[in-house]
């Protein structure tokens, strides 16, 4: 350890003489602030100068974590995580570290650009933005004028935060709300079970307190959602700590391997354990004490206002037949393990029950959640130090967004295309990745005009040709805008490319969940000047507004993420833009737990217009939630608006406040709402239909990320990509020797849709019965790295002749369909069954 | 709040702190003080138990450097063992060792072979007087190159057994005879961040704080305490890699679990020693 000795600084000074210019560095001008701490120092290795250090924001993924950006001579070339941040604790991950990539991909789009070829030929002129400008502003306009503004579809892959504010905000302000998203894609299915039970959806879990880790199919330690502020947090908990942390996967992950045990599960059968699990907790009385408290506040029968003893009486009704011999059959983990883990887990306190992709993507994924939710709920695990949180993130303010006095949607984003027999009541989050074939089902004049943003459909939704099939026809899509800072599968289909800044090169500011329970404020600011024409897509919008005769207080999206920071409450007092663009990140200090039990004053409920539904055992306010026709605080349409708080005896709470869905204050193991559109109210196991005539020789095939990709946008950085070129098929050796094949052999995997060619990746770590094939690779279109092929606008790259790998992989989403799970009609990506034979 | 080993944050800055203020006040005297003192001598452990083989530390180190595609100066080498389902798999980062040497030479054999190991500038670090080469050895243990007097033998190269150099196709020769040829590269333990004051671009990034970067002869730094907890430097065998090799490593792992022991690649086979030291995630 370094110390604050004299011995020790002199073998600094004796080192390098270099030390005496210690700080020196930092007087240069910065593009924006700097920040000077000893971890966020960085010096060049050939001319030993220090580096530009500047604070700002990952976003290879949604985690995006504050890091330092380090420029020297005006160019980008190192990031590392802000030391200051509590969230990252300093840490970003090496795709975090590999987004210089991004900035400097050479296949990067610098200018705006026009289709002269046929669509997906791949050929393009370039354009002036003023041009590119007029034509996408004149095309709205006339959407407008003809009373149609919802002809024009905006549909977006990645947008969070200030970009979702804004430029969301300003597309509806052009008056169409036929707004796409592609949270279908990741876990809508938890986020709705989480508003069907607690409301606002995202569980944090509380690492540094916890003394137990159980994990249900999430890769935490490659990727996931927060990824990097949780994943350091767990090795920590673990080794400094030695808490045990158990992992069931259906492929040991990086995550299983670093896990105290790996329980290989099949596929799609989380929920049956859970359900198992919670059938040991009720029959062995695991849930005295601690989960018999917690039960006050939960609904598990009709009656929100039941007694304990009732409510317990009616779980253990309902898990009757939910044993652990009963889900050993269903998921292959033995019984013995079953009840083992539900004790270690009931009677380790407090613990965290981390449910993710592997326990959602498949038909029961909703209810599967749900079935989670009950477990914390019995242990007592909610919202408690250690245990399964509501998340916190920071919460800024907005500086104004125009509005549109009319708005008319389209509607097609919540549900399943025609003929195909699926329906999904409670599509919170929607079901996008349907978007595509619904345009195809309903025919030409659906929209007149796309844009893409930060999205590609093509390669991100499931049934690749399909997806293909409908951009490539101009009929269905007569004009197409793409918006991305890179070429790639699916702008290669768009009429015109309009190139956005990267990450790197703009302003937002940033919310994303605190693992500490605090809620860091932090910023992301620009690192270099966008390269070449590219502009931030938020500019872009507020000229088009602007040009629209739609008024902004703000030029630029910098200005509009100024001024929003100067507004907020805390960040204001701390030194608003200024202080955050010198130090990247803010909090309170102040952790938030059981903030359910909050007790709300008398005078919320005697404000005007509130009343109080007996059913539900909510005060709430219709006037407020816009409902003319009182039906009832649950059938009310939107009644979650008009929530006040919950009443729980003689006792005013804030309770799990509803949100999407107008469920009661109670945490809700019994839904109302499912129990309405006739379902089962209680989490209920329904083998997925396609399982139901399993062959001998069907492998479940299931797909991953590995730690150092994300999934659609990070193949063309080079550093990443070089140590994973391509994707292989991991199979286990039983599977692989029954059917002819040896590691590194072609195979053919078909599924019902299509066939696939790939390599085999012959692994004790896969489980028998399961193909397991990663989603970031065999990318068609989309840079050198990625694919093999320069983009049409591609330069030349110095790392040009040093690209050793010729294979590129295959992308499993051609042989997946576009499918729904049973509630929220999240895409089940993992429900496909396939045959699989030597090529 | 974190770095449970390792340099911790607070202790750089107070070094950096320190050395800023020191310097102000008392400036040439202090280094003076320092010459009786002696040079440090650098460590590097790796925690197995840590490590997840995240490669933030391979790319890291790539952006430091800016290192040509498939060359690298740290690797993660994923090791499986067992059979499903208990089969095992755990991830042993690999970097240049900065290897002692064995003590009658006290040079490794990088440094033993390199022609021009001796043609630089006579320096003093401390009070001990060194000098540099192509391939050189600094009194505080890194184990440098110094383009400008390579002459492009590769001799290094063949003769680390661990395969840890690359010929850099980004580096051109300085030697007037030799400038169509490239240099090569490898770890150099990040002297020009450590010789600031802070950590080794790599030991920065490990988000599981698997990598810890210190002075051995500083009896209170985090890695003698490590080596003195784990018995790193008495038990070489286990703990250091290619042991039989007697380079006497500086990387060394904390392996409760007994991964080195089941990590094993054809060093002497010299296109499999260099083809061991990529990364690739299968
Ligand atoms: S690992 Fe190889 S290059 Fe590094 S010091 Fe040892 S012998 Fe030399
Ligand atoms: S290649 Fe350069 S450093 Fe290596 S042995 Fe030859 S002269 Fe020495
Ligand atoms: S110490 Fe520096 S050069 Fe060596 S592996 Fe780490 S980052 Fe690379
Ligand atoms: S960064 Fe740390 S945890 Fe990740 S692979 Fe490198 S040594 Fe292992």
């Amino acid at each position: 350890m370094i110390q604050l000795t004299r011995r020790n600084f002199m073998k600094f000074a004796a080192a390098s003489g270099a030390v005496l210019a210690t700080g020196e560095g930092m007087k240069s001008k910065a593009l924006a602030g700097t920040v000077q701490t000893q971890t966020g120092r960085d010096f060049s290795p050939t001319t030993k100068k220090e580096r530009q250090a500047i604070p700002t924001a990952c976003w290879q993924c949604v985690a995006r974590d504050s890091m330092i950006g380090f420029v020297e001579d005006g160019r980008l070339v190192k990031l590392e995580g802000h030391p200051k941040s509590i969230r990252g604790n300093g840490h970003i991950c090496a795709r975090g570290m590999a987004g210089i990539n991004q900035v400097y991909d050479p296949d990067r789009i610098l200018y705006p650009m026009k289709r002269t070829g046929a669509r997906g030929e791949g050929k393009w002129k370039r354009i002036t933005w003023d041009e590119a400008v007029t034509e996408l502003t004149d095309r709205i306009k006339k959407l407008r004028d003809e009373g149609h503004p919802e002809k024009f579809i905006f549909h977006y892959g990645r947008m969070k935060a200030s970009a979702a504010k804004l430029i969301g905000g300003l597309v509806e302000a052009t008056g169409t709300g036929s707004i796409g998203n592609h949270t279908s894609l990741c876990e809508a299915g938890k986020w709705t079970a989480q508003e069907l039970t607690w409301g606002g959806h995202f569980d944090n879990w509380d690492i540094d307190k916890t003394k137990f880790i159980l994990n249900f199919g999430s890769n935490i330690l490659e990727t996931h959602t927060n990824h990097m502020p949780v994943a350091h947090r767990i090795m920590n908990a673990k080794v400094d700590r030695g808490v045990r942390m158990v992992t069931f996967d259906v492929r040991m992950s990086n995550t299983a391997a670093k896990s105290d045990e790996w329980i290989p599960i099949r596929q799609g059968t989380d929920m049956a354990v859970f359900l198992a699990m919670t059938n040991v907790v009720l029959n062995k009385g695991l849930y005295k004490g601690d989960g018999e408290e917690f039960l006050k506040y939960c609904k598990c029968t009709e009656k929100h206002d039941d007694t304990v003893e009732n409510k317990v009486e009616a779980l253990k009704k309902h898990y009757a037949n939910y044993t652990p011999e009963w889900a050993s059959k269903i998921s292959g983990v033995p019984a013995a393990k079953i009840e083992q883990i539900a004790t270690e887990y009931a009677t380790t306190k407090p613990a965290v029950l981390i449910a993710y992709r592997g326990a959602i993507t498949t038909y029961n994924g909703t209810d599967s959640e749900r079935a989670r939710m009950v477990l914390n709920s019995l242990t007592g695990n909610i919202d408690n130090p250690g245990g399964n949180c509501k998340a916190v993130g920071a919460g800024w303010a907005s500086a104004k967004i125009p509005k549109s006095e009319t708005k008319k949607a389209k509607d097609i984003f919540d549900g399943a295309p025609k003929g195909q027999p699926e329906s999904y009541p409670f599509p919170t989050h929607h079901a996008s990745h349907q978007v595509l074939p619904r345009i195809k089902a309903s025919g030409p004049g659906t929209f007149e005009l796309a844009l893409w943003y930060c999205y590609t459909p093509a390669y991100a939704n499931g049934d690749v040709q399909g997806n293909i099939d409908v951009l490539k026809d101009e009929k269905l899509l007569p004009f197409v805008v793409s918006v991305d800072p890179f070429y790639g599968d699916s702008t290669h289909y768009a009429d015109m490319i309009l190139p956005d800044a990267t990450y790197l090169e703009r302003y937002d500011w940033e919310d994303m969940v605190d693992p500490t329970q605090i809620g860091e404020y932090y910023i992301r600011q620009a690192l270099v000047k966008p390269l070449g024409e590219s502009r931030d897509f938020g500019d872009v919008m507020i000229e088009i507004c602007n040009r629209l005769g739609i008024k902004t207080d703000y030029k630029t999206k910098e200005e509009y993420v100024q001024q929003s920071v100067d507004m907020t409450p805390g960040v204001k007092e701390a030194g608003g833009w200024e202080y955050m663009k010198k130090n990247g990140v803010w909090n309170d200090g102040k952790a938030k737990y059981y903030s359910y039990k909050k007790e709300v004053p008398a005078e919320a409920i005697k404000e005007a217009g509130v009343v109080y539904d007996e059913e539900a055992g909510v005060y709430w306010n219709p006037e407020k939630a816009h409902v003319t026709e009182n039906k009832g605080y649950f059938r009310s349409k939107n009644a979650y608006k008009g929530y006040v708080a919950t009443k729980m005896g003689d006792k005013l709470i804030a309770g799990f406040k509803p949100d999407k869905i107008n469920k009661s204050g109670y945490m809700e193991l019994w839904s109302q709402p499912l129990k309405d559109v006739g379902m089962n109210p209680l989490p209920e196991w329904i083998p997925a239909p396609e399982h139901a005539n399993i062959a001998p020789d069907d492998l479940h095939l299931t797909t991953f990320k590995v730690v150092v990709q994300t999934h659609s946008r990070t193949a063309n950085c080079k550093w990443l990509s070089e140590i994973y070129p391509q994707n292989q098929a991991w199979m286990n050796p039983k599977d692989a020797a029954a059917r002819g094949i040896k590691d590194g052999d072609r195979i053919k995997v078909k599924s019902a849709i299509g066939e696939m060619e790939i390599l085999a990746h012959v692994t004790e770590n896969a489980q028998p019965g399961h193909i397991n094939i990663s989603h970031h690779k065999g990318h068609w279109a989309y840079g050198r790295y990625a694919s093999g092929k320069k983009s049409p606008v591609g330069a030349d790259d110095p790392d040009d002749a040093n690209i050793f790998w010729k294979g590129f992989g295959t992308h499993p989403n051609w042989i997946i369909p576009n499918k729904g799970d049973r509630i929220a009609g999240y895409q089940r990506w993992n429900d496909t069954l396939v045959k699989v034979t030597k090529a | 709040m974190k770095k449970g080993i390792g340099i911790s944050r607070r202790d750089v800055l107070k070094a950096g702190g320190a050395t800023a203020t020191v310097i102000a006040v008392s400036g040439a005297s202090a280094v003076v003080a320092n010459a009786a003192e002696g040079p440090p001598r650098w460590a590097f452990i790796v925690d197995l138990r840590r490590c997840v083989g995240c490669r933030t530390c391979t790319v890291s180190c790539k952006a430091e450097f800016d290192v040509p595609l498939g060359r690298w100066r740290a690797v993660i080498k994923p090791v499986d063992w067992g059979i499903y389902p208990n089969n095992r798999r755990a991830f042993v980062p690999r970097l240049c060792n900065h290897c002692a040497g064995e003590s009658e030479k006290g040079v490794p054999p990088c440094v033993e072979k390199c022609p021009e190991a001796q043609s630089g500038e006579r320096l003093k670090m401390g009070d001990v007087r060194y000098r540099t080469g192509a391939t050189y050895k600094r009194p505080d243990g890194m184990i440098l190159i110094d383009m400008n007097l390579c002459i492009g033998c590769y001799k290094c190269i063949d003769a680390c057994p661990y395969g840890v150099r690359y010929i850099d196709p980004s580096v051109k020769l300085k030697r007037p005879d030799r400038e169509k040829d490239f240099g090569i590269g490898k770890c150099t333990f990040c002297e020009h961040r450590v010789d600031n004051g802070i950590e080794p671009s790599c030991v920065q990034a490990c988000p599981h704080s698997a990598r810890i970067f210190g002075d051995m002869n500083d009896p209170d730094s985090k890695v003698s305490k490590l080596i003195k907890e784990f018995n790193l430097d008495k038990n070489r065998e286990k703990t250091t890699l290619l042991p039989q090799e007697k380079t006497v490593p500086h990387v060394f792992y904390i392996d409760p679990e007994g991964v080195l022991g089941r990590y094993k690649f054809d060093y002497k086979d010299k296109a499999k020693k260099q083809a061991e030291f990529r990364d690739n995630i299968v």
